[in-house]
Parts: C-alpha cells; structure tokens; sequence
C-alpha cells in the first residue's frame, strides 16, 4: 500500500537491474535526424520493475509529513474518478484553460494547435476546441507556445546554503521553470536544513542531488576531504527522501585519485539512483576513464560543453569516446554555468551533431549575472546556434524527467499535474554571452510570458490571466 | 612633454582642460601624443547616448567615460579609439545607476538576494528596509552587504531582532532607541536610517522609539505604519505631528496605512500636501500589497507623484506585480510621469533622502562609476500592481547594462564584448 502510493509522486525507485536497461533512445545524437522520444522510456510504475528486489525504504512515510501523500492519493482517485464519469468535457467546469496555444509536447508527440484545461492542480483534458464558456479563467495563447513546465536538473537554489546559491523561486519560475534540481549544494549532513528552510517553501518544485561531500558544497578543503565522502550515509539519507533526492552529485575534486566519483557512483548503486558529475581531469585520472569506465549507463556528465574535459580534438573533432559514451548510455548536461559553457566548444560539437541530452542552467550568484544562465536564456542560445525548437523543449522536458527518473514530470499528459509554460519566440536580432563572455548574435529570442505551477498562474508578465483595473470594480479597500 | 602624461587617472581630465587651447596650436605630433595619453585613461566610454543625469542638469546625447571606478567625463565625442572598452548606446538612455530605497535582502522571510533582482534592473543602490535591527545587523553585514556586487545600505530596524515577524515586531521591549542610535553611528557607511513597520499594537510607542533613534543618531526614519481599527493613530496625527521634516512615509499608493486619496469621493488629502510642505518625504515602496492602481492614478493626477520611486522588492511582489525598478518607472511614466522625473526620483532624490548627496545619485565627474543604460520600448505592455490587476500601456523601460564600481556587470545586448567567432581560443574576456 504504501508502495503504491509512493510510486504516484516519487522517482519510481528502480531497482538496478531495472537500470540497467535504461539506455534513452535520443542517446543517439543524430543532430538533424533527431526524433522526438516516442513515449516515456521509464516503467511509470513500481510494480512493472519490482522484479530485482525491493529495498524500499521503511522511512519513506516521514516525508513531508505522511498527510502528503495521503491527500494527493486522495485527490488522485477524485481526479480519476472525474475523468471517468464525465463522457465529454461539456459538464466540466475548468479552473483555467489555456486556449489556442501551439503546444509542444514532446513526450506525447503533440506539435500543434491545443486548447489545455486545468482542474484544480491537474490537466484535465487536450483537444481541439475545448469551450470557453466552461472555464472560470481563460488565457488567450494563440500567439505563444505551450510547453509542459521545465526541468533544470542543474541548479544551485539552497538559498541559505552554500556562498553562490539563488532565491529559487523568481529565478525558476520567471524561466517557465516548474521543476529545479539543486545540484549538490548540501550533503546528508545538512540536507534536511535545506529541505526545511527551503525546499518545504519554495513554490517551485525543488529536487536534489545529494553532495558526496557530507558537508556540501563548502569550499575546497571539505570537498576534497576524501574521509567526508561516506556513501552508506549518503545513500541512507537519498532512501529517506525520495520524494526530493534524485541522486548524488560528485564535483570540484582535485585529487588526482577516483574516489569522489567511485563513492559517488556507489552512494548511487546503494540507493538505486544515478550520479551527476562534474569533473577536473588530473594526470593518471582522465576524462575517457571517466565516461567509458567509471560511470554507469543513465549517470549524468554535467558541464560537458565546459573547458576542463577534452571533448573534441585539436581540430575541434567530436573525440571518438564522446560517441562511444553516448552509446553506452552516459548523459551529457550542458550546466552552462559561470565557466562551463563555451560558444567556441558546443558550436563545432553542435555541427558534427552532438548535442546535449539535457539543458540545464548551472543558475548562481556568478552565473546568472554577465552569461545571463537562467533557463529560457540558456534555451535561446541552443535555438541559436541551431537546434530545432522542438529539440530546444524535448531537452528542458521530457529528456531531464527521465534522466532523474520523474517520467510524470515533463510531460502535459491528461492526468499529469499542472505544470506548464508559456513561451513566446520573438524574432530580431539579439545577443547572448558565453561563460568566457563571448559574443553569439542571433534571430531569435525565447522568453516566458506565463507559468503555470500546480495549477496556479504564478508568472504573468502579458497580464494574460488578469483583468484591466479600470474594468475590475472596487477592489481592495478601494470604493 | 611630461605634463601631458597622466599621472593618475583622475587629473587627466583637469590637465586636459587647462592645456586645451596649448595643444591645439602646438605640434600635431603632441595632439596626437596627447590624445592617446587620454584615451588610454577611459577603461569604459559609453558612447553617443542619451544622458539624463538630473543632478547636474544634464539631458541630451552624450558620452560618458569611465576610468578606474571613477566616471572620468561626461561630453560630447570624447575619443573612442583607445578606450579598453567602447559601448554604443545610440538610442539608449544613460542614467546614475538607480537607488532603490525599500528593498528587502535580509531577515524578512521573502528577502531576496540583491545582485541578480537589482543589477538587472539598473538598480546599483539598494537600501535594505529594516530586515536587520541593531541585534543582527553584524551578520546582515557579514553575510549579505560584504558578499554582493550592489551597494547594500541599511535603515536599521528599530525592532532589535529586525523584521522576523510579528512577535518580534510588536514586542516593545526589544525597541531600544539608544542601542539603535549607537549601531548606527558604529556603521555610517552603511546604515542610513531606521525603519519602523508592522507595529501591530495601539498607541504611537513604535514610532516614536524610532523617531527618538533618529533624532540621537540624525538620521531619518522611514515609516511603514497601518493605520487599522482601535490603533489610536490617525494618518494625520502622524504626518504633521509624530514624523519630522525628512523622515519618509513608504507605501505612498497603499490604501490601509495613509489614505492618499478620499476612498469615496477620489479626492486628494489636504493633509498630505501639507505634510510635503512641512517636508515629510513619501516613497512609493511598491512590494506586494502598496501600489494600488486606483490611488496612483488618482494621486498623480492631482499632482501627488512619489519623492522617491522604489520597489519593496521581496519574493511575492517579484513575481506577478513585478516590482523592480525599471517597471516601477514604466508604470508612473503610464500614469504620466515623464521619464526624466522619474529618473530623478530614482536617483537624485533618493541620495539625497538618505544624505548620500553628492556621493550618489550622479553622473558628476569624479563620482563614482554607477551608471545605468535602459532602452524605452513603446508597443503595448501590460503592468500590474499589487492586487495583480493590469494597466496596458504604450512605453516600458528596460535595462540594458549595468555598470557599478566602474565594472560591467549587467550586459543583456553583449554590448561590451566580441564576437565569440573573432575571439580565437578566448579566455574569459574581462
């Protein structure tokens, strides 16, 4: 029973036999063949992976309170039943319906015209010509485009943590932002203040990667303490909170020796969950190692665009083992960054056709300023340099949700919840900057008009969703 | 020969002037010579925008040269060859990097972190509005002023445990005027004044506590008061009798602390304009429930704008109202403030508000190199205020760089930096 619950808002805490077999078919990187993913890639439920052993966690009803997990059953079976019983969408009465919007879906291989109604926190319904008249909120999106809401599985939004960190909220959400992972900035020894001063209040649905270090992300002497690096501790504390840890992050290492990514990778085989890493090659520890040997098949090499790993050769060549790589299943996340993303390194890997598996920001105090990396920026840079729109959204989407195993998140799936994003593409001209403030100009320009987080508008910069003041009567104490 | 070499940046431009009429009849050899001299001086020159710098009466094309963290000129075709770094910014507006006076970046539970909510919006100055009092202050000033890129001043809660809530802010007992005062003349290049809010609680001790502190430290006092049923404070006893001519009311637009306008008849307040003749300043302060359109409107129109524009910038009046600086700007100018006031009411008035005149607030030779460059876009563009209800408006003010200390910090058209393609295999380019 609690299984089953769980399985509803939790990573489907696949047994490892279970990941073994995941090897995402976009993997493949073919840059103008690229087909968006057919369905989800992930069992959406427990029991169709149960099979390798079941070492579900008995503290797994701590999280958030048990309440939690109760009332969203509850409003799940409500929602079921809902759905059932109402034949068409005549009777229903939507909270919000997002009208004419051009939406891009990628998990549900939708790329066209669609009326989306929310009931309460979820999508009720996608069609063609849902009315009007049965919604109490409707947004005109015809001149925009309707994504599910994003995932930036690399972010730094412990906002009393570690000295870079970021207020998520404003940072994410304005970003159409729905989904942020914070990506180590605390370890098993203060992820529990993080998830309380943070997480418990953020609007924005914030998950984790857990810091090896015990301590987090604390400057380089802890993070090169090999003795704070005890994978049993971090894998208990990933098991206590599956809802929010989604796996374990190993970076800024300097020693030339493997453990931090050993311990990682096997904090992440005791947990059953993956690994993201950042990586400094030393003499006797080199990148190929790394990728081809020392990571498993669904770990996530983040910052792979950055200057410190040998992606391409000195003829700006794709290296042979980044292919080899890909095929064995390892990701590749782009974490652009104050330092990691370079205009003069993905554009020629770009060209020979290796794109990220996933988008993500690397968001802090740094980046944030002068390489402007927040999500949509960072998107619009991709959609720049080439990628197709629909491969811009399927890498902020539906790719990172089943990279952190979330095949529930990412997705506008009748049923699934209420994250959504609303996107314009303007054309002009515009100019973005790289890490090293390189300068990239281009024609188009992603920007979010309109968030949509667990049902509620909560970003609105066109006043979409809101009525004229002179048209609103008395409002406030105002007569 | 030696006369012309620069000997610090900041007598180039003064021996440059003096010897002006001299080199011109010279050889051209030493205007040449000259000229690189004085070039090489600028680290930035921000060239044929269109300054408004209202403290020293300046709007027209102009450009602004920047050495060191100094700005080190402002005139017309200043040389741009040698400069380290040019800027165009032809139809762009050039301003002193904004103040904003009512932010929140410590101790209220929606405080945000100055650098990416201010910078971006050319907002250079922030003045934390008593998130810390004399209590914590030492670690606002460790853990937030000491680690941000903007210029974090403080008006020092008159609560000592600052803005954590209304058991701390209704406790009397933790309103100490002396302790406040002392804090403040141990910080004075950083604390500005003391702030009184929330007091949930009848009677004038709040205000007045913090009105005492002002008075022992000579500072002003900003004021967030509710005036709510039983409190035994009226809006007009406070502006013409408890608050002194300098002190600020914030929240100018809301309708629950100072009824600018009769909620009835529309009608502006009598006793607000004679509170602004006694000299009592009002702040717009923005935030998430005190800008209310159907006061701003009315209020502008009968000639009540703000003395100081700011935000009361914070996690919820980010998000929907979008309350940062350059929007707050965008919806006055909507409700027909004209851009160069708006500018001074964002720069000069508040420096001087504070007692940061001349120091901030301009675009002076010598002062130091905060400066703001925004595009004025005219389309129609939706604004909200705090109760999320849109006024559609035809111009919006958007930043476009930001420069604090003399270093670019904000570049949201690349304006300052190569082409990646030309770059070679750069490294970060400064």
């Amino acid at each position: 029973m609690k299984i089953r619950a769980s399985s509803i808002q939790n990573t489907p805490l696949v047994t490892s036999r279970c990941a073994q077999s995941i090897v995402p078919p976009w993997t493949r990187g073919d840059y103008r063949g690229v087909t968006l993913l057919p369905q989800a890639h992930l069992p959406t439920t427990l029991s169709s992976c149960r099979d390798g052993g079941d070492d579900f966690p008995s503290t797994q009803t701590n999280v958030r309170g048990s309440s939690g997990w109760i009332g969203t059953k509850a409003f799940h079976v409500l929602a079921l039943f809902l759905f059932l019983v109402t034949p068409a969408s005549a009777q229903q009465i939507y909270d919000l319906l997002l009208k004419n919007g051009h939406v891009i879906d990628p998990k549900n291989q939708r790329n066209g015209r669609y009326d989306i109604a929310v009931i309460g926190n979820k999508i009720v319904r996608v069609g063609d010509a849902l009315p009007s008249s049965n919604a109490k909120l409707v947004v005109d999106a015809s001149q925009y485009y309707v994504t599910p809401g994003l995932i930036d599985i690399h972010t730094h939004f412990d906002a009393q943590g570690a000295e870079l960190n970021l207020n998520p909220d404003h940072n994410a959400l304005q970003s159409g932002v729905t989904t942020a992972v914070d990506a180590g900035s605390s370890g098993w020894k203060h992820f529990e203040e993080f998830q309380t001063r943070i997480i418990n209040h953020s609007q924005t649905r914030l998950l984790a990667f857990l810091n090896i270090v015990a301590a987090g992300m604390y400057g380089e002497k802890v993070e090169n303490d090999v003795q704070e690096m005890d994978a049993e501790a971090a894998a208990r504390m990933v098991k206590k909170y599956p809802q929010t840890i989604v796996g374990i992050k190993t970076a800024h290492f300097q020693p030339p020796t493997w453990d931090a990514v050993d311990r990682a990778v096997k904090a992440a085989e005791l947990s059953n969950s993956i690994v993201m890493v950042d990586f400094h090659p030393k003499p006797g520890r080199g990148y190929p190692e790394l990728i081809l040997k020392h990571m498993r098949p669904g770990d996530i090499h983040t910052h792979f665009y950055g200057r410190l790993t040998p992606q391409l050769d000195a003829q700006k060549k794709v290296q042979p083992y980044m292919w080899e790589a890909r095929k064995r299943g390892i990701l590749f996340d782009v974490g652009h960054g104050a330092g990691s993303f370079w205009f003069r390194i993905a554009v020629p890997a770009i060209e020979q056709g290796f794109l990220p598996d996933t988008i993500s920001t690397d968001i802090h105090k740094d980046s944030i300023m002068l390489p402007r990396a927040n999500m949509i920026t960072t998107m619009s840079k991709f959609l720049n340099i080439g990628l197709t729109l629909e491969q811009v959204i399927e890498r902020s989407t539906v790719n990172p949700a089943t990279a952190i195993r979330r095949p529930e998140l990412g997705t506008l799936s009748e049923g699934s919840v209420a994250d959504i994003a609303v996107l314009e593409l303007e054309k002009g001209q515009f100019s973005f900057l790289d890490s090293g403030h390189g300068k990239l100009i281009g024609d188009k320009r992603l920007s979010c008009v309109l968030t949509v987080r667990d049902g509620k508008v909560v970003w609105d910069t066109k006043g979409l969703s809101l009525t004229e003041w002179s048209q609103a009567g008395p409002y406030s104490n105002f007569k | 020969m030696e006369e012309f070499l620069p000997i610090s940046n900041s007598i180039v431009a003064l021996v440059h002037r003096r010897s002006a009429r001299r080199i011109a009849c010279i050889l051209p050899l030493v205007l040449a010579f000259a000229s690189v001299a004085l070039a090489q001086s600028y680290d930035i020159l921000l060239q044929g925008g269109h300054v408004i710098d209202p403290a020293n009466g300046v709007d027209q094309v102009m450009d602004v040269a920047i050495s060191g963290d100094r700005i080190a000129r402002v005139a017309s075709n200043l040389p741009a060859l040698q400069a380290r770094k040019v800027l165009n910014v032809k139809g762009l507006y050039v301003t002193p990097g904004l103040i904003d006076l009512h932010a929140h970046v410590y101790g209220y539970s929606g405080s945000v972190f100055p650098d990416d909510t201010a910078l971006l919006a050319g907002t250079t100055t922030v003045v934390d509005a008593g998130g810390a009092g004399w209590r914590s202050f030492d670690d606002f000033k460790k853990t937030i002023i000491d680690a941000s890129k903007t210029r974090v001043l403080v008006f020092l809660n008159i609560v000592g445990r600052g803005m954590i809530g209304p058991e701390a802010e209704d406790d009397v007992n933790d309103m100490d005027a002396v302790k406040t005062a002392a804090k403040i003349k141990e910080n004075p290049s950083e604390v500005v004044g003391i702030k009184v809010a929330h007091f949930g609680l009848p009677g004038w001790t709040a205000l007045e506590r913090a009105v005492e502190a002002g008075r022992l430290s000579k500072t002003p006092v900003m004021v967030d008061d509710k005036i709510f049923t039983n409190s035994g404070r009226t809006s007009r006893e406070k502006l013409l009798r408890v608050m002194r001519p300098g002190d600020l009311h914030t929240h100018v637009y809301n309708d629950r602390q100072l009824e600018v306008v009769d909620r009835f008849t529309g009608k502006l307040q009598p006793y607000m304009l004679e509170a602004r003749q006694r000299g009592v300043l009002f702040d717009l302060g923005h935030g998430g429930g005190s800008f209310l359109w159907p006061v701003a409107a009315r209020a502008m129109e009968q000639g009540f704008p703000p003395d100081t524009i700011s935000t009361d910038l914070h996690s919820s009046s980010i998000m929907i109202p979008q309350s940062d600086m350059a929007n707050c700007i965008s919806k006055l100018m909507n409700l027909g403030m004209k851009l160069q006031d708006a500018i001074a009411r964002s720069t000069v008035n508040p420096a001087r508000a504070v007692k940061r005149f001349p120091e901030l607030g301009t675009l002076g030779e010598g002062k130091v190199a905060d400066i703001a460059v925004f595009e004025l876009k005219t389309g129609i563009f939706a604004f909200k205020d705090a109760w999320s209800k849109k006024l559609l408006g035809r111009q919006k003010l958007e930043c476009i760089a930001t420069i604090r200390n003399g270093r670019l910090v904000a570049d949201l058209n690349g304006l300052g930096f190569p082409l990646w393609n030309t770059a070679g295999d750069y490294e970060v380019i400064p």
